[in-house]
């Protein structure tokens, strides 16, 4: 449904994606992994070309293109399909929790306003937000923006959402409620690119495990082979710091 | 001397009110051309083309500057004799055309650093959401950046305003009529006898001015910010 191949970018002369392919079949629930600067939000922000990739093509449900090519259209159909929820949650601070979520429908889709209010009442209540459709980003929790910035994602039933570490800057007493919700998105069926750092939710949630350095995909498996019989260095490394720092975490 | 006569305040001030809206209308006229022209310059120094940003940037140094009432006389001697190079007589025009032009060309520089500071205290990560929700750019700036500029930039938009208001007080000098033109010709006409209480009658009207713009921008700016966080006073 959607697949990349050789991705190439650079900022500035310094290669930050060296070639990445990746395919993600409707259902996948794809967690890639990677120590800090592998270039993991970079290659989601290509994706959703909030970047322009330098090298390499995207083949998206119909769409194909070369990633330096793309006109505007096929750049706006592409990011009307999908959904992006960012590591700071990035809501719009001049809205409330419900027109953060109708914003995409009524002004991108031309979605009439009370389908529309319907359509994001019932995505901020599946995140559990029921009682906060009007309070500003500001009047919410850091768990709570990041449950709208999610319902803002999937009320537009997106054929496949893009997670950028969604939960690393919460504080760890809330990371669990948006873990819940991506699993419970998850086993209702949605398409997920998620980069985490969050073992758990790789090793229940995903569908495949894409370990990510320097540039390059290393190794990609389901998560059982790459938890437990991790090939490439690199990826043990990564797996027996990570894994090390959880066990302290939770004594 | 002549004893201070404070009725004479009111006669002043009745006399002087009439040319209320010449000043009034040089304000709104340079507000309006110079914040356009900010706009322009504050953003030929946000994007990244490095010619315009230079020259926006030199524009912005020069003006700073230089003295208001210099400005106004370069612009009243200088701007004619630039127009007719281009076989533009412009020396009939009204003396308060070169004050908006003077102004204007100040009161941009102003805003150019406004604007651009309130674009800058905007978390970009909101334009990059708005897009990734299907917005055009342009409707991203429109809808999500914009409204959240303007309550950034309305407390310093309305210093900016008022120092606006008492520069342009300076215009008499080249023999604008406005308020404090008229002040000046009663003045003169009374050979300097009722100065005190002109000037009286002028701070009161440059007062009740300063009160009308800060109380409609301050209650602008709380209707308009919304969703900001209150931050506590400091
Ligand atoms: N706008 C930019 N300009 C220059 N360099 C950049 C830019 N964005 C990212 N980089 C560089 O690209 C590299 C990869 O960054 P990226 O954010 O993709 O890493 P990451 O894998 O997401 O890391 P983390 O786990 O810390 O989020 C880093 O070395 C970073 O310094
Ligand atoms: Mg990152």
């Amino acid at each position: 449904m959607l697949e990349v191949k050789d991705i190439h970018k650079s900022y500035s002369g310094n290669e930050i994606l060296k070639g990445v392919s990746l395919k993600v079949e409707k259902g996948d629930i794809i967690v890639i992994l990677g120590p800090s600067g592998s270039g993991k939000t970079t290659l989601l922000r290509c994706l959703n070309f909030l970047e322009r990739a330098e090298k390499g093509s995207i083949d998206f449900d119909g769409i194909h293109t070369e990633f330096k090519s793309a006109t505007g259209h096929q750049i706006n159909e592409i990011r009307k399909r999908t959904g992006f929820v960012f590591q700071n949650y990035n809501l719009f601070a001049n809205k409330t929790a419900l027109q953060n979520v109708t914003e995409g429908l009524i002004v991108a889709r031309k979605v009439p306003k009370k389908e529309a209010v319907d359509r994001a009442k019932q995505a901020l209540d599946k995140v559990g937000l029921s009682d906060r459709y009007d309070y500003y980003p500001s009047q919410l929790s850091g768990g709570q923006q990041q449950r709208v910035g999610i319902a803002r994602a999937i009320a537009v039933n997106p054929d496949v959402i893009l997670f950028d570490e969604p939960t690393s800057a919460l504080d760890p007493e809330l990371v669990g409620e948006v873990l819940n919700v991506m699993k419970s998105l998850a086993e209702e069926g949605a398409t997920m690119v998620v980069v985490t750092h969050e073992m758990g939710f790789a090793q229940d949630v995903a569908s495949r495990v894409v370990f990510m350095d320097g540039g390059t995909i290393v190794e990609e498996g389901t998560p059982h082979e790459i938890f437990s019989r991790p090939r490439d260095p690199r990826t043990i490394q990564f797996l027996r710091r990570i894994l090390r720092e959880d066990y302290e975490y939770s004594i | 001397m002549r004893p201070f006569h404070p009725e004479f305040i009111f006669t002043a001030l009745r006399q002087i009110l009439p040319y209320l809206w010449v000043t009034i209308a040089t304000m709104a006229g340079t507000v309006f051309f110079g914040s356009l022209a900010g706009i322009l310059l504050a953003r030929a120094k946000i994007r990244r083309g490095p010619v315009l940003r230079a020259l926006s940037e030199i524009y912005i140094y020069v003006t700073r500057c230089i003295p208001s009432i210099v400005m106004l006389f370069i612009v009243y001697y200088g701007l004619p004799e630039f127009m007719l190079a281009f076989g533009i007589d412009i020396n009939n025009f009204s003396k308060a055309f070169f004050v908006i032009v003077t102004f204007s060309i100040l009161f941009a520089a102003n805003m150019a650093e406004v604007f651009r500071a309130a674009y800058e205290s905007i978390d970009p990560g909101q334009r990059e959401a708005a897009l990734s929700a299907g917005l055009s750019e342009w409707q991203a700036f429109y809808r999500i950046i914009l409204p959240q500029c303007i309550v950034v930039a309305l407390p310093n938009f309305t210093n900016a305003l008022v120092n606006l208001m008492k520069e342009g007080s300076l215009s008499y000098t080249i023999g604008m009529l406005d308020v404090m033109g008229k002040g000046q010709l009663m003045i003169g006409i009374n050979h300097g006898s009722y100065s005190l209480e002109v000037y009286l009658a002028l701070s009161l009207i440059y007062w009740a001015m300063t009160l009308v713009i800060e109380h409609g921008f301050g209650t602008l700016e709380k209707h308009l910010s919304k969703g900001r966080k209150i931050v506590a006073a400091s």
